[in-house]
């Protein structure tokens, strides 16, 4: 088995070592790789998670193994610069609005099937928004009968502000139907969208 | 957690298994096919084994003649 030991060295350094390491080893083939740093770790989870290598993690006082398995492939001119997440507070500094009730144009029944694919996985992705805002048939994902309730519910209770469009709410005459989420007003909306750094739309 | 997930082939059967699942009063998540089940389809259901019996799922299904596999996660 071989070990990288990247403790005491700053990103890009661990990644670029572990990559190494990887490219030395055979499928299947066993590496350990040392770090004591959290954000660190964490990049490199994520590198080896989206090259499709099995891991585990164990901790050690503030040291971190992660034991990886050579079960995906590696290229030798894939960057690893991308995945040098920088210490930052928990959320990331985007919105993610719902215009409509379905995602995409086209084919409608395909479009809701889409949108609730999309909110079910936001509680699963690396970077999460700070805020998602609701409006015109979008406040549909929010209301009692939700087919995503829960996951709005579990994103919610991540931290994550949800704001749905009070006009809209009014407008189809569904506010006591509410059953996620902060009504708001335009200026709040407004306020989310212009104060963040990237906006998304679904 | 323990969850099921049910992997099509085609799109169409997800939505028309979405479609008899939810007449049939039935609480199951659709979600983007996890990566490591490779599948032509994109889309599955997801089944919280807690809350609802997969085999009356799986029976509804396959009464309607939708194919499928179901993995655990």
């Amino acid at each position: 088995m071989k070990k990288v030991d990247a403790r005491g060295k700053l990103c890009p350094i661990p990644l670029i070592m572990t990559k190494k390491a990887l490219l030395e080893l055979a499928d299947n083939e066993n590496l350990e790789v040392i770090l004591d740093n959290e954000t660190t770790k964490s990049n490199v989870e994520h590198f080896l998670r989206d090259h499709k290598m099995e891991l585990r993690t164990t901790q050690q006082g503030k040291e971190f193994i992660i034991h990886v398995n050579k079960t995906g492939s590696i290229q030798e001119n894939v960057s690893v610069e991308e995945f040098c997440a920088i210490d930052s507070p928990r959320l990331n500094n985007y919105v993610i609005t719902v215009k409509r009730n379905v995602m995409g144009n086209g084919s409608d029944e395909l479009g809701q099937m889409l949108l609730k694919a999309a909110i079910n996985t936001i509680p699963d992705i690396d970077k999460k928004p700070e805020k998602m805002i609701f409006f015109n048939s979008g406040i549909e994902l929010t209301l009692n009968n939700s087919p995503v309730l829960e996951s709005l519910k579990k994103i919610e209770n991540m931290g994550i502000e949800i704001l749905v469009c009070g006009t809209c709410l009014d407008y189809f005459n569904k506010k006591s139907e509410l059953a996620v989420g902060r009504v708001s007003n335009m200026y709040d909306i407004l306020d989310a969208m212009t104060k963040t750094d990237k906006v998304v739309f679904l | 957690m323990n969850y099921k997930i049910i992997v099509f082939q085609t799109t169409h059967h997800v939505l028309k298994s979405e479609k008899i699942l939810e007449k049939a009063g039935f609480k199951f998540d659709i979600i983007p096919t996890p990566k490591k089940f490779s599948s032509d389809c994109g889309m599955s259901i997801r089944v919280d084994v807690q809350v609802t019996n997969i085999e009356d799922i799986t029976k509804i299904l396959e009464e309607n003649n939708l194919t499928f596999k179901v993995y655990e996660i």
